[in-house]
């Protein structure tokens, strides 16, 4: 680093002066300069200073270094968390010019984790100390005879399979006898017969799609299993924001260094490799989608259509699904030459459809299946029979499960209940029960 | 305005996650262990050999979508030509790079391992708690080795420590006050007897590192392919744990039909398989290399013999009584029964030989090669098959 603190806090005075110019509103940013072999140590985890240990991490970490070490793979340049101040990233190895552009990218990041309304339960003035918390207690059970590593990586482990198995849109979670008092009330008033017959001691009443939280509740378990449910549940809850507007939120980022960078005048040696930085970073992944290009064409063109004032209402009330059903135009499909494809049988890959006339809204209508979550089934608790078996429903939406992998998570489920558990889904139309 | 701050440096975070992702990679190549014995002539090949084994990763599943029809993703490739139907690859293969065929099912992770056979045998055996047994019966032929023990203040000549006697000499030139510069001329201070030091040896008794292995396999035409992959993989085992105890090992290959021969460890291998069974001449044979080049007054003898259990009933008394023999005079004789098909017959040597199960007599089956590492425990752990 031929460069100190100092000078990076300049640059960062000048960057925060244009983004409250542009009526962005972050948190405090915290940075913390660090080597890459702690860059990749800080990512492993998630970016979070406290969270607990699990092997997990280090496979991660292992990954990570051997495909960095084999070249196969740069480091992301920035990485920060929903935090409240917001911890950041920077390697040491970065030249200036990049410092600053990530710097300017992380007060994008910042604003929209302050803002964007599937951010409203996250508590990012708690996360740090309440991970912290966590790990300490974690590390309690490890250390407890009666219980042991094995036994806490066990349920560590099949929590990690059903992590993202939540609703939708992060709302909080009501106990089983908020509901049940809802519909007593409901039934009670049920003047046109609207609920006769309907089974108010079933468990759940409602489709659970928070499965760790349906467990935790109406699960029998000693209190530190519990405890570890809990503790997966909400880092599963706390992530899975970012899951949902990873496409928004890069996008968002990506559209405000640009920005901003243009604006801080940079001398002709930084602004060339800036720019030469920033195309690299928003360049198309050809056969995929890059998140940074499709969010920062996106924020672009919305601001061209509709002005700035309509991406700040895009990055406070949508995530990503709703972000592409809305503002992705036929226009914008064909910019960016999106097409479908899948595996078939005989035939192999095959392109399904591509952005002209007849195809575009099709392609969108699957691009908006896929991102922001849409990758990770729809998964809900049905119900709990006599004996005690668990039911667990796939909301099939046309797309098959891939079995082997369904099979050890329900495995895991099973594990998590300790007791018997049934799974249903739909494979090549018919009901497959595993 | 924001924060600037160095990282605190919390000493090497992941050190003991990544420890424990590598215990459960050990394990796992442990579990892959077959894939190794599958490869060529290796009982032989000496511990620096290395060898590339694919691990099965230690994968952490969730609810995936498959790789379907149903499942549509969508790309971009600004800038190029993409049309209705065009062929983009053949149906994906993942994990690739690994020969076995669990690399077409989806989500397969592997790791290409290299160690070497002295890694590998340590990753083997080195969570295998060895009962009293083995210490019994590994180290109990003796030998006596010279072993360095302290000094002396007499002994002969060359076994004088010059360093040790100097100092002791300047030790009592200072105790008596002389000074070199300051003496006359023709004062001196010469060495006397007590100051010399010897290296002082003792014989401690030693264990005898020497052991033979005898491999003995049935190649009747009963013996199958799969059947000989099975024993091979077994005799892997034994040869690389016996290979960590001793410090030289002969091996014997002994084949037999209806009549016995010493061969090459290729040959015993591969050689086809014909005619029916005589398994006395094998363990004759076996008596008879015994008594000529390995007495047992000074070798560790092991007898290991693998067959699938068909044997001609008038053999068995003969087989029995040979077998005696060896169990008389070596370390361990294990019998493995090889029943690829889980043919139950008690007609089989595996029952035949039951009356002399005892602490150096073992028998064991194999149906399976998820068997072999079981059965192994069971002939070296001294646990009851």
């Amino acid at each position: 680093m031929n460069y100190s603190l100092d000078i990076l806090s300049e640059w960062d005075e000048k960057i925060c002066k244009l983004a409250k110019g542009h009526n962005l509103d972050w948190f405090e940013i915290a940075y913390e300069t660090l080597d890459y072999f702690s860059m990749i140590g800080a990512m492993s985890y998630h970016g979070l200073p406290t969270h607990f240990d699990h092997w997990s991490y280090g496979k991660t970490f292992e990954q990570t270094i051997h495909r960095y070490n084999l070249g196969m793979e740069g480091l992301p340049y920035e990485l920060i968390i929903n935090s409240d101040p917001s911890i950041a990233y920077l390697m040491r190895e970065n030249p200036l010019y990049l410092q600053i552009l990530i710097m300017a990218h992380c007060v994008g990041h910042s604003d929209f984790f302050k803002n964007n309304r599937m951010f409203k339960n996250t508590r990012p003035e708690t996360v740090v100390p309440r991970f912290r918390a966590a790990k300490k207690r974690i590390q309690s059970y490890i250390e407890n005879p009666n219980i042991g590593i094995d036994a806490v990586e066990d349920v560590i482990d099949s929590c990690h399979a059903i992590q993202f198995q939540t609703t939708k849109y992060g709302q909080v979670r009501r106990s089983h006898s908020e509901i049940k008092a809802e519909y007593v009330e409901l039934i009670n008033n049920d003047k046109d017969g609207e609920y006769k017959g309907f089974d108010i001691n079933k468990i759940p009443l409602e489709p659970d799609f928070d499965i760790l939280g349906f467990i935790s509740e109406h699960g029998k378990m000693p209190d530190w299993k519990r405890d570890i449910i809990d503790v997966c549940r909400d880092e599963g809850q706390y992530f899975w924001p970012q899951i949902q507007t990873k496409v928004m939120n890069e996008g968002w980022a990506s559209y405000w260094h640009y920005t901003m960078c243009h604006e801080l005048d940079l001398p002709d040696e930084m602004h060339l490799p800036f720019i030469k930085m920033h195309n690299q970073v928003v360049r198309p992944h050809v056969g995929a989608i890059n998140p940074y290009h499709l969010g920062f064409h996106l924020f672009q063109k919305i601001k061209e259509r509709h002005g700035i004032e309509e991406c700040f209402l895009a990055r406070e009330s949508c995530h990503d699904a709703a972000f592409i059903r809305q503002y992705l135009t036929e226009e914008d499909c064909v910019d960016l030459n999106l097409f479908t494809y899948s595996s078939k049988r005989r035939e192999g890959v095959t392109v399904d459809d591509v952005s002209d006339e007849i195809g575009w809204e099709e392609v969108k209508r699957d691009l908006v299946k896929q991102v922001g979550g849409g990758s990770i089934p729809a998964v809900y608790v049905e119900d709990v029979r006599k004996n005690g078996t668990l039911i667990v429903r796939h909301e099939h939406d046309g797309r098959d499960l891939e079995l082997q992998h369904s099979n050890q998570v329900v495995k895991h489920i099973k594990t998590l209940w300790s007791g018997e558990v049934t799974f249903y889904t739909m494979i090549e139309g018919e009901v497959w029960e595993i | 305005m924001s924060i600037f701050k160095e990282h605190k440096t919390v000493a090497d975070r992941s050190a003991s996650d990544r420890r424990r992702h590598k215990q459960k990679i050990e394990k796992a190549i442990r579990e892959g262990i077959h894939h190794i014995v599958a490869d060529e002539s290796i009982i032989g090949q000496d511990g620096k050999k290395k060898f590339r084994i694919p691990v099965r990763g230690i994968k952490e599943y969730k609810f995936v979508y498959g790789t379907n029809n149903g499942n549509k993703q969508v790309g971009s490739a600004p800038g190029k030509d993409v049309k209705r139907g065009q062929k983009i690859s053949d149906n994906q293969q993942q994990g690739g790079g690994n020969p076995q065929k669990a690399s077409d099912e989806k989500g397969e992770e592997f790791y290409d391992v290299e160690i070497t056979l002295e890694e590998l045998a340590e990753y083997l055996f080195a969570e295998l708690q060895l009962p009293d047994l083995q210490k019994r019966q590994l180290a109990n032929i003796t030998s006596e080795k010279l072993k360095r023990k302290g000094y002396r203040t007499d002994g002969i000549l060359p076994r004088l420590d010059r360093k040790k006697s100097a100092i002791s000499r300047i030790k009592r030139m200072k105790a008596a006050g002389f000074d070199k510069d300051e003496a006359k001329e023709d004062e001196t201070f010469p060495f006397h007897e007590e100051d010399l030091k010897f290296r002082h040896f003792k014989a401690t008794p030693k264990p005898c590192s020497n052991a033979v292995i005898f491999f003995i396999m049935d190649v009747s035409g009963s013996m199958s392919q799969d059947k000989k992959f099975l024993a091979r993989s077994f005799y892997f085992l034994l040869y690389q744990f016996l290979r960590m105890k001793y410090e030289s090992i002969d091996i014997v290959f002994i084949s037999h039909s209806t009549e016995a021969q010493e061969v090459e460890e290729k040959e015993f291998f591969t050689v086809g398989t014909s005619g029916g069974t005589i398994a006395s001449s094998a363990l004759m044979l076996t008596n008879d290399i015994i008594e000529k080049r390995y007495h047992p007054s000074s070798w560790n003898i092991y007898v290991f013999q693998t067959s699938d259990g068909d044997n001609f009933n008038s053999d068995n008394e003969k087989f029995l009584k040979e077998a005696r023999k060896i169990i008389d005079v070596s370390q361990l004789y294990g019998y493995c029964e090889i029943e690829p098909d889980s043919y139950y017959n008690n007609e089989k040597l595996y029952f035949v030989l039951q009356p002399l199960v005892g602490p150096n007599m073992k028998t064991v089956r194999i149906v399976e090669q998820a068997n072999v590492w079981p059965a192994f425990q069971t002939l070296m752990g001294g646990k009851t098959a």
